[in-house]
């Protein structure tokens, strides 16, 4: 008879979630009490919402790209392992997204005195995140079939082939959204705001790995337990539901 | 309010940078509004925690009936 399995060693995952929460603590401490307040047409004291607010939108393209690469690996290889990292992309894609939907609008009731405008960089973002809702919309109701794996990979490729173009928008057209980062990054005139945003790109660069890899595992031992669960209906061990 | 200015009809228009400003003359509003957007981005990560943590529990319930279904099966056969 086998004895228990082995629990699989974490490895270096603890260390990474320390290392998350101690940036993230140090990003919250810099951004409230030693970043300095911008000028007043760009939000004031609001604007300080710009050091998670443009970091999460880094982490919705980097949820984005591991979507985009392992959905075309799993419509390569039909793998649960890439099924599981391509859900999980598309997952924290929506989670990041949503961040990025709701404090870029709480920032812009203060810079603009409107909430929303139907700005290219805006509407692009919103259509991308709609995109990656629908991917997990899809997956959680339409069954975990090869064909609704294969459509939901499909549909994850193309969210992420909407990315370039928000982050090209505010160069192409015109619009309310400021452009300090994608015309060189010189747009942070004291290095107090340059810090922040690279500490906030640090936080939400560790926060996502952590999101994505806890995620993908989960996902991947679903499938490991469906696949059993469907072994012990055809031994004739369990009834299916 | 920008808006109201008029926005940008061309790329070049566009804010392109901010500057720190000594004081920073501010309103209580802003204030809220930034604690409010740190408010909606925790509740939004922790919501997602918790619904990883309810997934993590219901993949473990499906492992307890599929254990107690082989220990069935292996007392059966003993």
């Amino acid at each position: 008879m086998q004895g228990p399995a082995k629990k699989p060693p974490l490895g270096i995952f603890p260390f990474l979630v320390a290392a998350t929460l101690g940036v993230f603590l140090w990003l919250i401490q810099f951004v409230f009490f030693k970043a300095p307040v911008a000028q007043a047409e760009a939000g004031g004291l609001a604007q300080k919402i710009f050091y998670f607010h443009v970091p999460s939108a880094y982490a919705m393209y980097l949820c984005g790209v591991v979507c985009l690469v392992s959905s075309v690996a799993y419509l390569l290889s039909l793998t649960d392992k890439w099924n599981a990292w391509a859900q999980a992309g598309a997952e924290c894609a929506v989670v990041f997204g949503i961040m990025v939907l709701t404090s870029g609008p709480i920032w812009a009731k203060k810079a603009w005195g409107v909430y929303w405008v139907w700005d290219p960089r805006l509407t692009t973002s919103l259509l991308s995140v709609l995109v990656y809702v629908a991917v997990v919309v899809l997956r959680a109701f339409a069954g975990d079939g090869e064909a609704e794996r294969k459509f939901a990979a499909a549909l994850g490729v193309l969210g992420t082939v909407n990315l370039p173009i928000i982050h090209y928008s505010v160069r192409k057209w015109g619009g309310n959204h400021p452009t300090l980062i994608s015309q060189g990054g010189g747009g942070l005139k004291h290095p107090d705001m340059q810090l922040a945003l690279g500490i906030g790109f640090l936080a939400m660069t560790l926060l996502s790995v952590v999101l994505l890899a806890l995620r993908a595992r989960q996902l991947s031992l679903a499938s490991r337990v469906g696949r059993a669960e469907e072994r012990a209906v055809a031994a004739g061990l369990t009834e299916g539901t | 309010m920008q808006q109201a200015q008029g926005t940008a009809k061309r790329p070049e228009d566009r804010s392109t940078e901010f500057v720190a400003v000594e004081g920073g003359k501010e309103t209580a509003s802003a204030g809220t509004l930034l604690v409010a957007a740190y408010l909606v981005m925790w509740a939004l990560l922790l919501a997602f925690v918790w619904i990883g943590w309810r997934r993590g529990q219901q993949l473990a319930t499906r492992l307890d009936s599929l254990e107690k279904a082989l220990d069935r099966h292996d007392s059966a056969k003993s």
